[in-house]
């Protein structure tokens, strides 16, 4: 047998021993439907994931995320990752139920995990990014405050390939992270997965709207200098698919809302330096690696011409949309079977008061 | 100090949190995952494939993971 070197291609070999195996076939054909294209490996024996579209660049990010561990050790006040997670926990005192175990995947954990505050009912809480200095930070963190009834557990892992078993967490909070997955819809099926019946799936991520001004300052300031444009933003969710990767995830009541935040900054440089405190910086395949010192400096002056408020801080707006949904559960609302109506249209039409025939 | 103890056995990397190992599969299979003592590794059989554990975390992205040689084709063997 060939011997396979990629770890990917690996996935290829497991499903082919596992259509051998029919006694073990109804547990197996759950990994059919994690990613969008019916199977990681694509669809060849040493195929790597080439049929799947890569936006993004995921170790960049990674790394990315490491750099952003050490910056934000130094500044401490995070306001508009702090607000996001806030709204995001809320929601958690909405429900009648507690969650004890939740999953908390990347993006801003560690705002998170200081406001949980005991909403929710949670016992035990696992934390996942792909970064690992992240992780360590966080738990360093959580050593200083000991003020911690929480039982937290710490991991590194990908958003796209969830290690995480079938049906054991009530809970996956995930607050500003699944923007930078290449596999929007396959992450959530795999959060879906992961999630026990009943278990609630909470997310925000960077809407269209985001940054629009940077976007605009930075387009027209490359056109001038350099006549042409390179991807320096990236594909951002719109509301309306939010709904529909809800739906195709799998979820049942499924709900979405937006937010507008617009951050005041003092320049363009200080935006720039936020965001990468954040881990936010371009991470598109595309990218251009290369920037010129004067496009950067056209950028911040348009900006500031464009955008400035009167007291010259110029703001930057986020448009943070909100997913929530549920596993399925017998318990949850469904739809009636078709023909199984009581009341016909005709009697309604009757009680109601019909003057008018339709 | 119960916290205390915790962190110095996670530091050790010997122990894997109890929650941890209820919960965590292999990420590409979807397969419960073997802690081998001797390489203080989370070891994926079905596709041999080994995550490494760094002070106590175990970090399961496809990327670290370290392919083994042997072990695949005794598990391939076994499967058949």
């Amino acid at each position: 047998m060939r011997r396979i070197n990629s770890i990917y291609g690996r996935i290829g070999l497991f499903k082919r021993i596992s259509e051998k195996s029919t006694k073990q076939s109804h547990t197996f054909l759950a990994s059919h439907s994690f990613s969008t294209h019916g199977g990681y490996g694509g669809d060849g024996e040493l195929q790597q994931n080439n049929s799947k579209v890569k936006i993004f660049d995921r170790d960049l990010k990674r790394i990315h995320r490491d750099r952003a561990a050490w910056l934000s050790s130094r500044h401490k006040n995070n306001s508009f990752v702090d607000a996001v997670a806030d709204n995001l926990l809320d929601r958690l005192e909405d429900c009648k139920k507690s969650f004890p175990t939740a999953l908390c995947l990347g993006g801003s954990i560690g705002a998170v995990k200081r406001l949980i505050r005991g909403r929710g009912g949670i016992e035990k809480l696992i934390m996942m990014d792909t970064s690992y200095d992240m992780i360590k930070s966080c738990r360093d963190a959580d050593e200083d405050s000991l003020g911690n009834s929480i039982e937290t557990s710490y991991l590194v892992g990908d958003e796209e390939f969830l290690p995480i078993k079938e049906s054991s967490v009530d809970l996956i909070i995930s607050s500003l992270g699944l923007h930078w997955t290449n596999d929007l819809p396959g992450s959530m099926i795999q959060c879906k997965l992961a999630l026990k019946p009943d278990g609630l799936f909470l997310a925000a991520i960077l809407g269209g709207e985001t940054l629009k001004e940077l976007r605009i300052a930075c387009t027209l300031a490359h056109m001038e200098r350099e006549g042409g444009i390179s991807p320096r933003l990236s594909p951002l969710a719109q509301v309306r698919d939010a709904g529909n990767l809800l739906t195709r995830a799998g979820f049942s009541l499924p709900g979405v809302d937006v937010d507008e935040y617009v951050v005041k900054y003092k320049s363009a440089l200080d935006l720039i330096e936020h965001l990468r405190a954040m881990g936010e910086t371009n991470g598109l395949l595309e990218r251009n690696k290369i920037l010129n010192r004067e496009t950067a400096l056209a950028t911040a002056a348009i900006y500031d011409s464009m955008f400035a408020t009167e007291d010259g801080t110029i703001p930057a707006t986020f448009q943070v949309i909100y997913m929530t949904g549920w596993r399925e559960h017998s318990s949850h609302q469904q739809a009636k079977r078709r023909g199984s109506a009581t009341v016909s249209f005709r009697d309604l039409h009757k009680q109601f008061g019909g003057q008018s025939e339709s | 100090m119960v916290r205390l103890s915790r962190v110095l056995l996670k530091d050790a990397g010997n122990v894997i949190d109890k929650t941890l190992s209820e919960i965590l599969v292999c990420p590409l299979s979807k397969q419960p995952l073997r802690f081998c003592e001797k390489t203080k590794s989370l070891v994926s059989d079905t596709i041999g494939v080994s995550f490494p554990m760094k002070g106590g975390i175990p970090c399961l992205v496809p990327k670290d993971g370290k392919i083994l040689e042997e072990e695949s084709e005794a598990s391939k063997k076994n499967i058949k």
